[in-house]
Formats: structure tokens, C-alpha cells, sequence
């Protein structure tokens, strides 16, 4: 049913049941807020939502209110401006003073409030508490003097993750977000999804950046470095800076970093088709052994992975044994690639381009590290990217493409499709598919459009029924694998995992998101791009043909078992 | 030379953590009580455990956390939310200093400075002996009788800075001959 209300002299018409934020954003009337999150229960936390309504003595908060037929709400009288502008100055009272030195300077969402209020001097003085920054972390350092306690990191790290690592510790003007015992995120059940950096408004959140490593390392002359871009970071970049689909947004990626003085620049989407041939081959060789228990489980998210060794141990033994594209490139380019080049393996330095924080964390695994030496030295964000050719003085909207470099310098579609979720699982399917003998033209793969929950679909490969699942974000994978060893299912043969909702390109090291549409568009970005690919499938990639001659890295040989397999085992945190 | 100079506190710190952890009922004992393992269990078997043990370590709050199956995170939220949980060990006798309005006016503050200098330990600590704890608290509720101090359970009322000396003098005479 359809209300009608007034709002500042004008009279619109709202859903009932939907509460006085939504319907005012709906018509074009800003509201600030600092703690709302669209899909979470109100929470009220920060207050910067108040609106007046005729009738009612006090300010309410319009994000958890819901709305009345014929209420008369004003969103901008002098008293709610003044209230709102309070608030801001109070929060400003117990932050540092920094903005100029902060990371997330211009893309502050308290920066913007303060701005958007106008305020131009301090109001309240007084002692500011005193805090220390965490930065024990891999992937995520915490710095709480710039905390506001909107809770949004502590809600999504609970609700969507299940993980926890973070909460309100203390009262009153002592409360601040910190990992249990004040111990630092290090030792606490922290899955390094990084989800926490991205509802973040300010900067307390932040991830560790290894942005000086590379500069250091890009100095040195001894020192080679390797770049590796992940195909989700060209759509994100070319969502961010407005590139078209036709100038290519990895050539033009490649080329400024070419002039940063890169080595050499590769496609990490060559690693994604190893990875999903790999793992189709898996798949395939267990379907025919009558694969019985729990689905295979991808592996290629770090975060879900760390999700499961805290956990979930006993899930362990499903999860795919195939490393995730960036330790594959990594590995195969310090020892084949090096061999090969004559490159002694001290003097190649790793840096993968990657959507996500916890790729950081999992650069650093004692799995991926051999007598010393990491597969891969260094990861960059996104954000981390854009900051690099900011401060290289690169505009790479207006320079001409570069090929990327061989041997690794091209993709298969099907590498594009790991920028999201369901992509994996689709491409995983096709090449399980071929893999059997099947037509190309005979595959089809319905996908049911929702964004959360479960998402099934069923083919047919060699002659079985075989099933296909993907979820991301940890709840939803809980919740579908416990209901599938529930309900004794064994129809699904393969779940794909992310833990971001969206996958990749929901990703915790992309730039800092305005909202689910901005997901959204990196989702048909990568789409878009995987369409323009030459080749549609992995086993057809030329790269890797005239690489590796014919398919050799499928055997089950114990020389390849070191780039391309790894294992887990569980961990003990404080959970 | 920084372990050497850390290692006799350490050491003083793992005595009394023994101790607290030996007196009273086992913890799986007073798990049994809250059978149910509801979320609502968390403070009454918080309180339970911190009067058996005196305090809670971080054993304590990850046990309370895998029996409830609620995160250690959450429960740790929850005990520093209230200032009755405490996470360091309490001495043999530990007192609270009441510091309200009442106690304020007749010479609370005054009580605490002396309570300080004489024991050498400030608000939340534990002497190196074991001996005393200190604990500064809001109205106990005895104001008519302000101002006081509340040792084991035992209140010590109308005080001044004399009858406090000889009150800590009496209890370290009580621990000399109980040895």
C-alpha cells in the first residue's frame, strides 16, 4: 500500500513498511549517515539521520523509523542542520587532526560530512584519547584514534562473516573496536577478507600497504620485478577512470607500469586457466571414482580458505588442493620461467595486482614460501595501484597500450570469469565439460541471477548428472554446506567459494565502493572484457600452449606438485 | 638483559595466577550449572566463575567461549563493558575503596592517597606479595557510615587516616601469624 507523506512543503509518495531513510533517499533528499549499511538492521548508532516530524517533541532517526501515512517530516530545519552539525563536531573533537597525511584523504566519509556541514574550525576542545595503531596484521592494520564507532565493521565482520575478529571492547569513552584481549589481529580469528576495510568511513580500517616494498624493489638494478595482473583489476580500474573496452584497460595498465620501470608484465589470467583446468581434472578424476562425502570446494579465495583451517578443519580435506592463481604465477615464474631465462631466482621480485586484501595474507603462507624465497614478494591492491601512478605522475587514460609480456601475456574468457561469483564455477563446468568430450556449442550453463543465497544448476557431463554450486560471503557458505551434509545431498560435485559478497569484484581491495552498483558494474566490466578474449577456453590459450607444449602441468608429477599444489592444515586462534 | 629483568615479576605472576586457579571449584564444575548453553548464561556464569577464581584470565574467557559456543571476542566485549569483571588476580585481601559522593565529601580521596602510599599499588593492582589488591569502586551504599572500605566482604567504616594504618597493620600481623 501506497502512503502518502510531506516532506519540506512537498507531498511524495512512499511504500509502507520501508523506513524514512529509504523512502526519503528514494526521492532525491540526502541523508547523512555514518553506521547505516543497506541489507543490515538499523542500528541508530550515530544519530546523524535525525529528521523532524510534526507531532513529536524529539528528533528521530529516519533509519529506523518507518514511515506513517500523512507524516509531515522536515529534513533540513535549522534545529535538525544545527543537531546534525553538533554531532559531526563532537566526533571531530576526539580525531586526529590529520587529513592531510591520511590515506583515505578525499574519500572520507566523515571528511565529506564535515565539509558538506560547513565546518571550518574546531568547536570542542579536550583531551583526546589516546590510542595505538595494529599493524601485526598481514592484510589489515587498525589504526583506532581514527575510529568513530559506527559498529559497521564489527556488524559486517559478525553478521556477513561469521568471523567476529572485531568488537566494542570497554564503555563509554573508552570503547574502541578492537580483536579479543587487545591482543592485535595477528592472533585473532581475522580472515583477512578485508570487507571491514570497505564499510570503513574513515580510515581506521585501512590494509598494510606494500606500496614502499615495491618502490624500494623498482630502484633497485639488481632486482627484476615481475608484475601480475589480475584481469578483475583491469575492469576495476577501467571502471574507476572510465575506460573503454576497446582501448584494452591491461594494456594501458601495462604500459604505466612499464614506465614505472617493471621488468616484465604478465596476465594473471594465464594462472587462472591452469588453475581451472586444474581444478576441472580434479573434478572430473573424482566423478569418476564415484566422488562420494562433501563436494569439492574451491580454494582460490584465501579468505575463505583461512575461514575453514579456523573453523572448519574438517572441511579441510574437501577443499581443492590447486594453489590459487597468484601463487601459481608466482611459483611458475621464480622456478620454470627463471630457469629458463637463466634469472638467478634471488634477483625476481613478485608483485601480484590483485582485487583483495587477503591475497597479501596468503603471499605470506608458509606454504608458499620455499628455503626462504615467496612465490610471490609483494601484493597491491587496487587502491594501492591507483595511489602508485597517482604518485609516478601516470595518466594512463591518455597513453597508448603495450602488449603484455610472454610467455604469460594472454588469457582464456573463462579467465575473465573469476572476477565474480559463479564465474569459477561456470568455467570450471565448461572445461570439466570438454574436458569429457563434450561440444562447446552444447554447453549451457543456467545461472539464476539472485546475488546472495543459493545458486545451484546441473549438467551433464560424460553421460552423469553433475551438480554446481556457488556462494560468496562466509553466512551464505555456512549455511548452504551445512544444509547440504543435512540433508545427506551428494547431487553437488563442486561449490565454488568466495568469501566477498559478488566475489572479486565485491573484493576487499578494491577502491572503496559508493555502493552495490558500483560491484555491480566491475561484474559487467569483467563480462564485457571476457567476450573480447580470442579464445573462450583454457585449454586453447596459446600462452600457455607454447609454454608448456602439451598439458604437461595436468600430471600428476612430483616436480609439479610444487608450483601448483599446496596444502592446509588448521590453525588455532583466539575465535 | 630484558628477560632478566622481567623474570622475577613473571615469576611473582605465575604464583599468584596458581594460586587463584587452584582455590575454589574446577571450572567444568560450574559449567554444569548452565547445562542449557544459552547466550543469556554468559554473565550469570561469568560472575560465577570470577567468584571461584577472583578473576578472569584469558584461559578463563576462550573456555567460556568454546562452552557457549559464542565468540571470545563477544564475551571479552562483555566482560570489560562492566567494571564488576576483573582480569588481573586480586590479593589475599582485596579492598574496595568506596570513592561516592558521601565517602567523597568525608575523605575518601584522601583514604586512597594514603592507601596508596602505604601499600604502593594504585587502583586495579595487586601488590607483588599477593597480599593486597586495591580496587576503587562508586557507592557501596553505606554513606550514613562514609567513609569506608569494604575488605573480603567485610566492611571497615567512619575512617581516618590513623584507624586505616592500623586496619592494613592488622591485616599483615593476621598474614604473619597464619605462617
Amino acid at each position: 500500500m501506497d502512503f502518502q507523506i510531506e516532506v519540506n512543503n512537498k507531498h511524495i509518495k512512499v511504500k509502507e513498511g520501508e523506513t524514512l531513510l529509504t523512502a526519503l533517499r528514494g526521492h532525491g533528499i540526502r541523508i547523512p549517515t555514518l553506521c547505516h549499511m543497506n541489507r543490515f538492521s538499523p542500528t541508530g548508532a550515530c544519530r546523524l539521520c535525525v529528521v523532524e516530524v510534526e507531532g513529536k517533541r524529539d528528533l528521530i532517526t529516519s533509519c529506523s523509523f518507518p514511515v506513517e501515512d500523512g507524516m509531515k517530516v522536515k529534513t533540513n530545519s535549522r534545529r535538525v542542520i544545527q543537531a546534525r552539525k553538533a554531532l559531526v563536531e563532537l566526533l571531530l573533537s576526539n580525531h586526529p587532526d590529520d587529513c592531510l597525511y591520511c590515506v583515505r584523504n578525499g574519500h572520507c566519509e566523515l571528511q565529506w560530512l564535515a565539509e558538506s556541514m560547513n565546518i571550518k574550525e574546531r568547536k570542542y576542545f579536550g583531551n583526546k584519547n589516546t590510542h595505538y595503531p595494529d599493524y601485526s596484521s598481514t592484510s589489515v592494520a587498525r589504526d583506532p584514534a581514527k575510529c568513530i564507532l559506527c559498529s559497521r565493521c564489527v556488524r559486517i565482520c559478525e553478521e556477513v562473516q561469521l568471523v567476529t575478529a572485531i568488537d566494542f571492547i570497554s564503555r563509554g569513552n573508552q570503547t574502541m573496536v578492537n580483536s579479543a584481549f587487545n591482543k592485535g589481529l595477528n592472533v585473532s580469528s581475522c580472515i583477512h577478507c578485508g570487507q571491514c576495510i570497505q564499510v570503513c568511513p574513515t580510515a581506521a580500517l585501512t590494509d598494510i600497504s606494500h606500496q614502499e616494498k615495491v618502490l624500494a624493489a623498482l630502484d633497485k638494478k639488481d632486482v627484476r620485478v615481475m608484475f601480475m595482473i589480475s584481469p578483475s583489476v583491469a575492469a576495476s580500474i577501467a571502471d574507476i577512470l572510465g575506460l573503454k573496452i576497446k582501448d584494452n584497460p591491461l594494456e594501458l595498465i601495462c604500459s604505466a607500469l612499464r614506465r614505472c620501470g617493471a621488468d616484465k608484465v604478465f596476465h594473471l589470467g594465464a594462472a587462472s586457466d591452469i588453475n581451472i583446468r586444474e581444478e576441472a581434472s580434479n573434478l572430473v578424476r573424482s566423478i569418476q571414482n564415484a566422488g562420494n562425502g562433501m563436494p569439492l570446494l574451491s580454494s582460490c579465495c584465501p579468505a575463505w580458505v583461512r575461514y575453514v583451517e579456523e573453523f572448519r578443519p574438517e572441511w579441510i580435506t574437501s577443499l581443492s588442493k590447486t594453489k590459487s592463481p597468484q601463487q601459481i604465477m608466482g611459483a611458475l615464474i621464480k622456478t620454470n620461467y627463471a630457469n629458463q631465462n637463466g634469472i638467478p631466482v634471488e634477483q625476481v621480485y613478485n608483485v601480484a595486482v590483485m582485487p583483495c586484501v587477503g591475497k597479501k595474507y596468503e603471499a605470506s603462507r608458509e606454504e608458499n614460501t620455499h628455503k626462504g624465497i615467496s612465490e610471490t614478494d609483494a601484493v597491491l591492491t587496487v587502491r594501492e595501484l591507483l595511489q602508485l601512478l597517482r604518485s609516478c605522475g601516470l595518466d594512463i587514460t591518455n597513453t597508448e597500450g603495450e602488449l603484455l609480456d610472454k610467455p604469460f601475456d594472454q588469457s582464456s574468457g573463462a579467465a575473465w570469469k573469476m572476477g565474480y561469483s559463479g564465474g569459477k564455477a561456470e568455467a570450471v563446468a565448461r572445461e570439466a565439460f570438454l574436458m569429457m568430450g563434450g561440444k562447446p556449442d552444447a554447453f549451457k550453463f543456467n545461472a539464476p541471477k539472485n546475488i546472495s543465497g543459493r545458486k545451484e544448476t546441473k549438467i551433464q557431463i560424460g553421460g552423469k548428472q553433475v551438480g554446481f554450486a556457488w556462494v560468496s560471503s562466509i553466512s551464505d557458505a555456512e549455511e548452504y554446506l551445512q544444509q547440504l551434509s543435512e540433508d545427506g545431498r551428494e547431487d553437488i560435485h563442486y561449490v565454488e567459494i568466495m568469501a566477498c559478497l559478488s566475489g572479486c569484484a565485491g573484493g576487499g581491495g578494491q577502491p572503496i565502493s559508493r555502493g552495490f552498483e558500483q560491484v555491480i558494474a566491475r561484474k559487467k566490466l569483467c563480462m564485457e572484457m571476457e567476450k573480447n578474449c580470442d579464445v573462450s577456453d583454457p585449454k586453447d590459450n596459446p600462452a600457455l600452449k607454447a609454454f608448456f607444449g602439451d598439458d604437461q602441468f595436468l600430471s600428476e608429477d612430483d616436480e609439479v606438485k610444487n608450483w601448483l599444489r599446496t596444502d592446509f592444515k588448521e590453525r588455532r586462534v583466539v575465535k | 638483559m630484558y628477560v632478566l629483568y622481567f623474570f622475577p615479576i613473571f615469576v611473582e605472576y605465575c604464583e599468584i595466577y596458581i594460586n587463584t586457579k587452584l582455590m575454589g571449584v574446577s571450572l567444568e564444575k560450574i559449567f554444569e550449572k548452565f547445562p542449557n548453553r544459552r547466550r543469556e548464561d554468559m554473565i550469570p556464569l561469568l560472575q560465577a566463575i570470577q567468584d571461584n577464581h577472583g578473576f578472569l584470565s584469558e584461559e578463563i574467557i576462550s573456555a567460556v567461549g568454546d562452552y557457549l559456543r559464542i565468540s571470545v571476542n563477544k564475551i571479552y566485549g562483555v566482560a570489560t563493558f562492566y567494571d564488576n569483571f576483573r582480569f588481573g588476580p586480586v590479593g589475599k585481601f582485596h579492598i574496595r575503596l568506596c570513592h561516592g559522593t558521601a565517602c567523597h565529601v568525608a575523605g575518601g580521596g584522601s583514604l586512597l592517597k594514603e592507601l596508596e602510599r602505604i601499600l604502593k599499588i594504585s587502583d586495579g593492582e595487586c601488590d607483588k606479595q599477593g597480599l593486597f589488591s586495591l580496587e576503587v569502586v562508586s557507592c557501596i551504599g553505606a554513606c550514613g557510615l562514609a567513609p569506608l572500605i569494604e575488605v573480603n566482604d567485610m566492611y571497615y567504616t567512619n575512617l581516618d587516616l590513623q584507624s586505616l594504618k592500623e586496619l592494613i597493620e592488622s591485616f599483615r600481623e593476621k598474614e604473619n601469624s597464619a605462617l
